[in-house]
Protein backbone atom coordinates (compact mmCIF):
# COMPACT_ATOMS: atom_id res chain seq x y z
CA UNK A 1 0.00 0.00 0.00
CA UNK A 2 1.32 3.07 -0.85
CA UNK A 3 0.96 6.68 0.85
CA UNK A 4 -1.55 7.62 -1.63
CA UNK A 5 -3.50 4.33 -0.51
CA UNK A 6 -3.20 5.57 3.01
CA UNK A 7 -4.49 9.11 2.68
CA UNK A 8 -7.14 7.79 0.60
CA UNK A 9 -8.25 4.94 3.04
CA UNK A 10 -7.52 7.58 6.19
CA UNK A 11 -10.02 10.07 4.11
CA UNK A 12 -12.48 7.62 3.75
CA UNK A 13 -12.60 6.31 6.97
CA UNK A 14 -16.31 7.12 9.12
CA UNK A 15 -15.12 9.64 11.75
CA UNK A 16 -17.84 10.35 14.80
CA UNK A 17 -18.94 14.06 14.60
CA UNK A 18 -17.79 16.06 17.39
CA UNK A 19 -20.18 16.34 20.70
CA UNK A 20 -22.63 19.19 20.50
CA UNK A 21 -21.82 18.84 16.10
CA UNK A 22 -25.58 18.72 15.86
CA UNK A 23 -26.92 21.56 18.52
CA UNK A 24 -24.24 23.30 16.68
CA UNK A 25 -25.24 22.80 13.62
CA UNK A 26 -29.26 23.49 14.26
CA UNK A 27 -27.82 26.59 16.10
CA UNK A 28 -26.24 28.10 13.46
CA UNK A 29 -29.45 27.23 10.93
CA UNK A 30 -31.57 28.76 13.96
CA UNK A 31 -29.73 32.03 14.14
CA UNK A 32 -29.33 32.16 10.11
CA UNK A 33 -33.25 32.06 10.41
CA UNK A 34 -33.62 34.93 13.26
CA UNK A 35 -31.04 36.88 11.68
CA UNK A 36 -32.74 36.61 7.98
CA UNK A 37 -36.21 37.72 10.05
CA UNK A 38 -34.70 40.87 11.25
CA UNK A 39 -33.20 41.87 8.35
CA UNK A 40 -36.51 41.58 6.81
CA UNK A 41 -38.22 43.20 9.56
CA UNK A 42 -35.98 45.64 9.01
CA UNK A 43 -36.55 46.12 5.40
CA UNK A 44 -39.89 46.85 5.88
CA UNK A 45 -39.54 48.60 8.72
CA UNK A 46 -37.11 51.04 6.51
CA UNK A 47 -39.97 50.82 3.61
CA UNK A 48 -42.50 52.14 5.85
CA UNK A 49 -40.53 55.04 6.86
CA UNK A 50 -40.03 56.00 3.37
CA UNK A 51 -43.47 55.93 2.34
CA UNK A 52 -44.34 57.51 5.41
CA UNK A 53 -41.72 60.28 4.84
CA UNK A 54 -42.68 60.47 1.40
CA UNK A 55 -46.50 61.05 2.27
CA UNK A 56 -45.21 63.49 5.16
CA UNK A 57 -43.03 65.44 2.76
CA UNK A 58 -46.18 65.91 0.26
CA UNK A 59 -48.73 66.70 2.70
CA UNK A 60 -46.31 69.52 4.08
CA UNK A 61 -45.68 70.34 0.03
CA UNK A 62 -49.45 70.73 -0.44
CA UNK A 63 -49.74 72.81 3.21
CA UNK A 64 -46.95 74.88 2.38
CA UNK A 65 -48.15 75.69 -0.98
CA UNK A 66 -51.82 76.63 -0.06
CA UNK A 67 -50.80 78.92 2.79
CA UNK A 68 -48.10 80.26 0.56
CA UNK A 69 -51.20 80.81 -2.52
CA UNK A 70 -53.57 82.22 0.57
CA UNK A 71 -50.77 84.61 1.17
CA UNK A 72 -50.04 85.87 -2.30
CA UNK A 73 -53.96 86.35 -2.77
CA UNK A 74 -54.26 88.28 0.06
CA UNK A 75 -51.03 90.32 -0.98
CA UNK A 76 -52.31 91.22 -4.76
CA UNK A 77 -55.97 92.18 -3.25
CA UNK A 78 -54.14 94.33 -0.88
CA UNK A 79 -51.67 95.64 -3.73
CA UNK A 80 -55.01 96.27 -5.59
CA UNK A 81 -56.63 98.42 -3.12
CA UNK A 82 -53.27 100.46 -2.65
CA UNK A 83 -53.16 100.85 -6.12
CA UNK A 84 -56.59 102.01 -6.54
CA UNK A 85 -56.40 104.68 -3.05
CA UNK A 86 -53.02 106.12 -5.07
CA UNK A 87 -54.33 106.06 -8.08
CA UNK A 88 -58.29 107.39 -7.45
CA UNK A 89 -56.19 110.40 -5.29
CA UNK A 90 -53.89 111.01 -7.87
CA UNK A 91 -56.43 111.33 -10.93
CA UNK A 92 -58.51 113.71 -8.70
CA UNK A 93 -54.99 115.38 -7.94
CA UNK A 94 -54.57 115.96 -11.67
CA UNK A 95 -58.12 116.99 -12.27
CA UNK A 96 -57.69 119.83 -10.08
CA UNK A 97 -54.36 120.88 -11.31
CA UNK A 98 -54.84 120.83 -14.78
CA UNK A 99 -58.79 122.71 -13.96
CA UNK A 100 -56.89 125.42 -12.81
CA UNK B 1 -20.80 97.20 20.32
CA UNK B 2 -23.61 94.14 21.12
CA UNK B 3 -25.86 97.06 20.93
CA UNK B 4 -25.35 97.78 17.20
CA UNK B 5 -26.62 94.71 15.95
CA UNK B 6 -30.27 95.48 17.41
CA UNK B 7 -29.95 99.27 16.17
CA UNK B 8 -28.94 98.36 12.89
CA UNK B 9 -32.41 95.50 13.07
CA UNK B 10 -34.84 98.32 14.07
CA UNK B 11 -33.75 100.68 11.92
CA UNK B 12 -33.68 98.87 8.76
CA UNK B 13 -37.66 98.81 8.44
CA UNK B 14 -37.61 102.39 8.86
CA UNK B 15 -34.76 102.81 6.04
CA UNK B 16 -37.10 100.60 3.50
CA UNK B 17 -40.04 102.28 4.26
CA UNK B 18 -38.65 105.76 4.20
CA UNK B 19 -40.83 108.17 5.70
CA UNK B 20 -42.18 107.16 9.43
CA UNK B 21 -45.67 106.99 9.78
CA UNK B 22 -46.30 109.21 13.15
CA UNK B 23 -48.05 106.62 15.72
CA UNK B 24 -50.83 109.50 16.28
CA UNK B 25 -51.94 108.45 13.03
CA UNK B 26 -52.90 104.72 14.61
CA UNK B 27 -55.22 106.52 17.55
CA UNK B 28 -57.10 108.38 14.72
CA UNK B 29 -58.05 104.42 13.52
CA UNK B 30 -60.97 104.65 16.52
CA UNK B 31 -62.35 107.90 15.19
CA UNK B 32 -62.46 107.05 11.82
CA UNK B 33 -65.53 105.38 9.79
CA UNK B 34 -63.68 103.44 7.50
CA UNK B 35 -59.97 103.01 7.92
CA UNK B 36 -57.70 101.30 5.08
CA UNK B 37 -54.32 100.31 6.36
CA UNK B 38 -52.15 98.70 3.57
CA UNK B 39 -48.47 97.66 4.08
CA UNK B 40 -46.69 95.82 1.27
CA UNK B 41 -42.34 95.39 1.83
CA UNK B 42 -40.56 93.99 -0.73
CA UNK B 43 -40.93 90.44 0.28
CA UNK B 44 -44.79 90.88 -0.03
CA UNK B 45 -44.51 93.02 -2.89
CA UNK B 46 -42.67 89.72 -4.39
CA UNK B 47 -45.37 87.46 -3.30
CA UNK B 48 -48.24 89.34 -4.89
CA UNK B 49 -46.16 90.02 -7.69
CA UNK B 50 -46.21 86.11 -8.41
CA UNK B 51 -50.44 86.14 -8.81
CA UNK B 52 -50.33 88.69 -11.48
CA UNK B 53 -50.52 87.05 -14.22
CA UNK B 54 -48.39 87.73 -17.45
CA UNK B 55 -51.25 86.95 -19.90
CA UNK B 56 -53.97 89.79 -18.67
CA UNK B 57 -52.59 92.79 -19.92
CA UNK B 58 -53.43 94.86 -16.91
CA UNK B 59 -51.76 92.74 -14.87
CA UNK B 60 -48.78 92.45 -16.48
CA UNK B 61 -48.78 96.34 -16.75
CA UNK B 62 -48.99 96.11 -12.56
CA UNK B 63 -46.88 93.58 -12.43
CA UNK B 64 -43.59 95.60 -14.41
CA UNK B 65 -44.64 98.37 -12.31
CA UNK B 66 -44.71 96.52 -9.11
CA UNK B 67 -41.15 95.02 -9.89
CA UNK B 68 -39.26 98.39 -9.49
CA UNK B 69 -40.74 98.92 -6.05
CA UNK B 70 -39.57 98.05 -2.15
CA UNK B 71 -42.43 98.88 -0.48
CA UNK B 72 -46.37 100.09 -0.65
CA UNK B 73 -47.47 101.77 2.39
CA UNK B 74 -50.90 103.05 2.20
CA UNK B 75 -53.10 104.88 5.51
CA UNK B 76 -56.54 106.30 4.73
CA UNK B 77 -59.02 108.03 7.15
CA UNK B 78 -62.32 109.10 6.55
CA UNK B 79 -65.03 110.71 9.47
CA UNK B 80 -68.50 110.82 9.59
CA UNK B 81 -68.04 114.75 11.56
CA UNK B 82 -65.64 117.03 10.47
CA UNK B 83 -62.30 117.92 12.27
CA UNK B 84 -61.52 114.51 13.68
CA UNK B 85 -57.65 115.33 13.10
CA UNK B 86 -55.30 117.81 13.83
CA UNK B 87 -52.66 119.44 11.47
CA UNK B 88 -50.62 118.65 13.96
CA UNK B 89 -51.17 114.62 13.22
CA UNK B 90 -49.91 115.12 9.82
CA UNK B 91 -47.21 117.95 10.82
CA UNK B 92 -44.52 115.08 11.61
CA UNK B 93 -44.85 113.72 8.05
CA UNK B 94 -44.63 117.07 6.46
CA UNK B 95 -41.15 116.99 8.49
CA UNK B 96 -40.01 114.40 7.24
CA UNK B 97 -40.73 114.83 3.12
CA UNK B 98 -38.61 118.22 4.23
CA UNK B 99 -35.70 115.63 4.35
CA UNK B 100 -32.57 115.92 1.42
CA UNK B 101 -33.70 113.97 -1.74
CA UNK B 102 -37.36 114.81 -0.78
CA UNK B 103 -39.00 117.65 -3.48
CA UNK B 104 -42.84 118.77 -3.44
CA UNK B 105 -43.88 118.73 -6.78
CA UNK B 106 -47.81 119.70 -6.40
CA UNK B 107 -49.54 121.27 -4.00
CA UNK B 108 -53.13 121.95 -3.90
CA UNK B 109 -55.27 123.98 -1.79
CA UNK B 110 -59.05 125.04 -1.29
CA UNK B 111 -59.80 127.42 1.25
CA UNK B 112 -63.35 126.62 0.07
CA UNK B 113 -63.62 123.17 0.87
CA UNK B 114 -60.42 122.87 2.19
CA UNK B 115 -59.39 119.76 0.35
CA UNK B 116 -55.03 119.90 0.60
CA UNK B 117 -53.05 117.73 -1.47
CA UNK B 118 -49.70 117.50 -1.61
CA UNK B 119 -47.50 114.85 -3.88
CA UNK B 120 -43.63 114.70 -3.05
CA UNK B 121 -40.77 112.70 -4.89
CA UNK B 122 -37.72 111.36 -3.48
CA UNK B 123 -35.03 111.45 -5.93
CA UNK B 124 -31.41 109.49 -5.22
CA UNK B 125 -28.84 109.89 -7.98
CA UNK B 126 -31.14 111.40 -10.68
CA UNK B 127 -33.39 108.36 -10.49
CA UNK B 128 -37.21 108.09 -8.51
CA UNK B 129 -36.84 106.45 -5.51
CA UNK B 130 -39.71 107.31 -3.76
CA UNK B 131 -43.27 108.67 -3.96
CA UNK B 132 -45.79 110.30 -1.20
CA UNK B 133 -49.18 111.63 -0.84
CA UNK B 134 -51.03 113.39 1.13
CA UNK B 135 -54.70 114.39 1.24
CA UNK B 136 -56.50 116.34 3.07
CA UNK B 137 -60.20 117.44 3.83
CA UNK B 138 -61.86 118.12 6.90
CA UNK B 139 -63.26 114.66 6.64
CA UNK B 140 -60.65 112.14 5.05
CA UNK B 141 -56.58 112.10 5.42
CA UNK B 142 -55.08 109.99 3.26
CA UNK B 143 -51.27 109.26 3.06
CA UNK B 144 -49.64 107.03 0.14
CA UNK B 145 -45.79 106.05 0.20
CA UNK B 146 -43.99 104.15 -2.14
CA UNK B 147 -40.73 103.40 -2.06
CA UNK B 148 -38.81 102.06 -5.08
CA UNK B 149 -39.03 103.60 -8.99
CA UNK B 150 -42.32 104.60 -9.54
CA UNK B 151 -43.79 107.86 -11.78
CA UNK B 152 -46.81 109.26 -10.32
CA UNK B 153 -48.50 109.13 -13.80
CA UNK B 154 -47.59 105.38 -13.95
CA UNK B 155 -50.06 104.80 -11.05
CA UNK B 156 -52.97 107.34 -11.90
CA UNK B 157 -52.44 106.05 -14.98
CA UNK B 158 -54.17 103.05 -13.92
CA UNK B 159 -57.59 104.24 -14.09
CA UNK B 160 -59.18 102.60 -15.98
CA UNK B 161 -57.49 99.17 -15.71
CA UNK B 162 -57.17 96.73 -13.03
CA UNK B 163 -60.18 97.50 -11.56
CA UNK B 164 -59.60 101.00 -10.75
CA UNK B 165 -62.03 103.70 -11.38
CA UNK B 166 -61.09 106.15 -14.05
CA UNK B 167 -61.96 109.74 -13.36
CA UNK B 168 -62.07 112.39 -16.35
CA UNK B 169 -58.80 114.86 -15.84
CA UNK B 170 -60.15 117.10 -18.07
CA UNK B 171 -62.96 118.95 -16.23
CA UNK B 172 -63.90 121.30 -18.51
CA UNK B 173 -64.61 118.91 -20.92
CA UNK B 174 -66.84 117.57 -18.35
CA UNK B 175 -68.43 120.39 -17.21
CA UNK B 176 -69.80 121.67 -20.73
CA UNK B 177 -70.98 117.83 -21.45
CA UNK B 178 -72.82 118.03 -17.80
CA UNK B 179 -74.92 120.75 -18.95
CA UNK B 180 -75.75 119.69 -21.82
CA UNK B 181 -77.38 116.59 -20.50
CA UNK B 182 -79.22 119.24 -17.96
CA UNK B 183 -80.89 121.19 -21.05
Amino acid sequence: MDDFEKQLKDALTKKDPSPFFEARVLGAVKRQALEHRASSRMWWASAFAAVLLVITGSAWQHERTIREEAAGKDAKARLELALKITSVKLQRISRKVEGI
Amino acid sequence: MKFAIPVMLAVLPLAAQEIKMPVSLDRLAAKASEVVDVSLDGALLQLASRFLSEKDPDEAHVKRLVGGLKGVYVKSFEFEDRDQYKESDVEELRTQLKAPGWARIVSSRSKRNGDNADIYLKTDAGQISGLAIIVTDPRELTIVNIVGSIRPEDIRDLGGHFGIPKIDINPGKNDKKDKEDNR
